[in-house]
């Protein structure tokens, strides 16, 4: 868990196919004249590629990344991942929610197992050995979660998602509810696990600075209902350092740009 | 959520709390012992502590032939009523119809003052062990139903959204979410019914029956052995209490809440 990892990081991951596609994606909760959340989203994200969506509270965040994960339905032309329509949970998708997904009654160990057990597997003792070394968390592995931090929580549930192994990993803030400098720790974590990982990742977030430390692309969303304000490339070089990176004059006009579409002065 | 009462966690801390109780026991003995001497309160009226005292060392045997009768109707009535309670809450719960049916005519039966019902379950069922049984089963159910009933419905939304994102079919979310997460508030209701179904088991006894705690209390005070009938109650209690113990002691298995 030390900052040194990161020196294996292999360079600048090039955008290559489209894994998830979304064509002007809306969404209206209840009957015609209920709550518009999505009104006509559309982006790509592509292979091995980090996206952050950032957008106000109660913009509709949350809901499209249920979309993507199939857990709710969605009018609009289309949205697929790895090409394939979107209908139901896929099981090459991982999603770790706001709230905490972890089982009270399983420890830590039990609760990574869980998206094994319910597919009937065995999951490999390996695999799971090295995602609790991956997420900092051997030695935990008999904790129950309310033995554990917020954090620790947070990242037993990333590694619950990443066990099985998907292509696409899907965060809805999964440190929102933790303090700014456990979250700015938990962030270099994730991205070290991503580079390890090699993963296509779709975060939630509405923190500017955490968007463009991570992101390959930042989608700005609008107030409700979520429209898609810009699309924006962040093109600061990887591997990415909490101390050098955030500290550069490019990082600062991301941070001004960014806040000036989201209205913040 | 391990436990919801603080506890002396110090060794000194729980030998002191034991001997306050001891204390405050002792000096209600003594209270009691002493006003029906001092007051000479006569003995059918409330016999001396060591009247009854001697009269449970004398009549033991009498105690226990009863006790165990009033005890078997209890366990099995509370454990009918655990098992049909459970079911009876899935049932409820996963069948709509049943919600609408099933359910009001439930809550209908429910409000039926069940020791209203006593005389016509001895005469459906008879004296011996099958009225009581039912009367016992009658008093616990219907906390059991609605308390496995609201843990089947707290399960939290946003753990049954996580079994959908791993695609969990019904009968796995039902096993390794629903039933772990209403399990708390199930042993919660056992834990309401399980002394309303010595109540029941009693209250059956008392309106029809030849043997069992319940018939001796009866017996014993139509005879003015008051100290019997003390004798009689302090053994309901105690089964009541060592009863409850047992389901406790199993609650503490499940000693977690979901919503954490
Ligand atoms: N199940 C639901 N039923 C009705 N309306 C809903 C539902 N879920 C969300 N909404 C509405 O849709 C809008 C978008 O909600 P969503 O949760 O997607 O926002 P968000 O961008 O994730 O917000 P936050 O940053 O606060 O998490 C909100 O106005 C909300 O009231
Ligand atoms: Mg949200």
């Amino acid at each position: 868990m030390v900052a040194s990892a990161i020196v294996s990081a292999t360079e600048f991951p090039q955008a290559r196919e489209p894994v998830i596609e979304l064509r002007s994606v809306s969404k209206t909760y209840g009957a015609a004249d209920g709550v518009k959340a999505l009104d006509g989203v559309s982006f790509d994200v592509h292979e091995q590629e980090f996206v952050s969506i950032l957008g106000p509270s109660g913009c509709g965040k949350s809901t499209l990344l249920r979309a993507i994960a199939g857990l709710t339905a969605f009018d609009g032309e289309g949205l697929s991942v790895g090409g394939q329509p979107v209908v139901e949970p896929m099981d090459d998708v991982g999603v770790v929610f706001q709230s905490s997904n972890l089982l009270p009654w399983r420890t830590v160990e039990a609760n990574l197992r869980l998206g094994a057990e319910i597919r009937r597997e065995t999951p490999d003792p390996q695999r799971m050995t090295a995602m609790l070394e991956m997420i900092g968390l051997s030695g935990f592995e008999n904790r129950y979660p309310h033995e554990l931090s917020g954090g620790m929580r947070q990242r037993v549930a990333i590694g619950q998602a990443l066990v099985r192994n998907p292509k696409v990993l899907l965060l809805d803030e999964p440190f929102g509810a933790l303090d700014a400098l456990t979250r700015d720790k938990l962030n270099f974590e994730l991205l070290r696990i991503w580079q390890a990982e090699k993963k296509t990742v779709v975060l939630v977030t509405h923190s500017i600075p955490e968007a463009i430390f991570l992101s390959d692309r930042v989608v700005v969303m609008s107030d409700r209902p979520g429209r898609l304000l810009e699309d924006v490339r962040i093109e600061l070089p990887r591997p990415r350092d909490p101390k050098s990176t955030r500290t550069s004059a490019d990082f600062g006009k991301y941070v001004v740009r960014l806040g000036e579409l989201m209205g913040v002065q | 959520m391990r436990g919801m009462s603080r506890r002396s966690t110090t060794k000194g801390g729980r030998a002191r709390g034991l001997l306050q109780g001891v204390a405050f026991f002792a000096t209600l003995a003594v209270v009691w012992e002493g006003s029906v001497r001092i007051f000479d309160i006569r003995s059918y009226l409330l016999p001396p502590l060591s009247d009854v005292i001697k009269e449970v060392i004398a009549s033991r045997a009498l105690l226990w032939q009863h006790g165990i009768i009033t005890f078997n109707e209890v366990v099995l009535g509370f454990i009918a009523a655990a098992i049909s309670g459970v079911m009876m809450a899935a049932l409820v719960f996963f069948v709509p119809i049943a919600r609408r049916t099933v359910y009001p005519l439930l809550i209908g039966l429910q409000s039926i003052p069940k020791v209203g019902l006593a005389p016509l379950i001895i005469v459906w069922f008879g004296y011996g062990l099958n009225s009581k049984v039912i009367m016992s089963f009658l008093f616990a159910f219907f906390p059991i139903v609605i308390s496995t009933l609201g843990g089947l419905a707290g399960t939290p939304e946003h753990l049954e959204e996580h079994f959908r994102a791993l695609r969990a079919s019904r009968w796995v979310t039902f096993w390794k979410l629903r039933v772990p997460s209403a399990l708390p508030s199930f042993v919660d209701g056992c834990k309401v019914a399980m002394p309303l179904a010595v109540i029941g088991a009693v209250v059956g006894e008392f309106v029809g029956s030849n043997d069992g705690l319940g018939n001796l209390i009866l017996l014993a005070t139509g005879s003015s052995r008051s100290s019997l009938t003390f004798a009689a109650l302090g053994a309901v209690t105690a089964m009541s209490l060592a009863l409850f113990a047992v389901v406790a002691g199993f609650g503490r298995l499940v000693w977690w809440r979901a919503q954490s």
